[in-house]
């Protein structure tokens, strides 16, 4: 299966199984957006369940085609609000 | 007979393999959204295979990006969908419906007729 990771204007189709877990997933994306697992945090869209890292996706609902909200650690440590545009505010106007 | 001597020396190593589908590929829409997709997945369009395999590659597809200015957002996440339903659906075994929402199909059809796909 594959889930689709937002955060802003970007989406990462990644492949995986729903055995795997939310940290496999995010060891994934550590290769395509240089930032390590412990500055991810990942969000279910839907029911805006965080995702565990022990825990397996199917566990926590995650199915095929899902869309997973990707969060950033800011400077102060913290999580960033989850941000995804919307491609309405973007039509190009020519 | 000029030009016959050494062959310049391939700009990027990268590029010798080539049916590489290792690695990830970036479509980016016309509102500057950007969907990075697995190369196999990408292989799935006749069009991006010729650009991620032909030898010399487009100057996009060095640099891992491909920008589609007259693809919509929604449009191109639709077609990387169905790219990876494709993977899926062409190993065999089960069988699902690829669903297409009726007031997209027309641009999804241009799209997918452009992309070979």
């Amino acid at each position: 299966m594959y889930i689709r990771v937002k955060r802003n204007k970007s989406t990462y189709f990644i492949q995986c199984e729903p055995t795997e877990t939310a940290l496999s997933v995010k060891q994934k994306l550590h290769s395509l957006i240089d930032q390590p697992p412990s500055n991810q945090q990942l969000v279910l869209l839907g029911t805006n369940d965080v995702l565990e890292d022990s825990k397996t996706l199917a566990d926590q609902k995650v199915e095929n085609d899902s869309v997973v909200a990707l969060a950033l650690r800011k400077d102060d440590n913290a999580f960033e609000e989850i941000f995804i545009a919307r491609p309405e505010d973007f039509m190009s106007s020519s | 007979m000029v030009g016959k001597g050494e062959a310049p020396a391939p700009r990027d190593p990268e590029e010798e393999e080539e049916e590489d589908t290792g690695g990830v590929v970036k479509l980016i829409s016309a509102e500057g959204f950007e969907f990075v997709i697995d190369k196999k997945a990408a292989m799935v369009s006749n069009t991006l295979r010729n650009m991620l395999t032909s030898p010399g590659g487009f100057s996009e597809t060095r640099q891992g990006e491909v920008r589609f200015p007259e693809i919509s957002t929604h449009i191109l996440e639709k077609i990387c969908q169905y790219f990876y339903w494709s993977l899926h659906y062409s190993s065999g075994q089960e069988t699902a419906e690829f669903p297409i929402e009726p007031e997209i199909t027309l641009d999804l059809m241009m799209a997918a007729n452009y992309l070979d796909t």
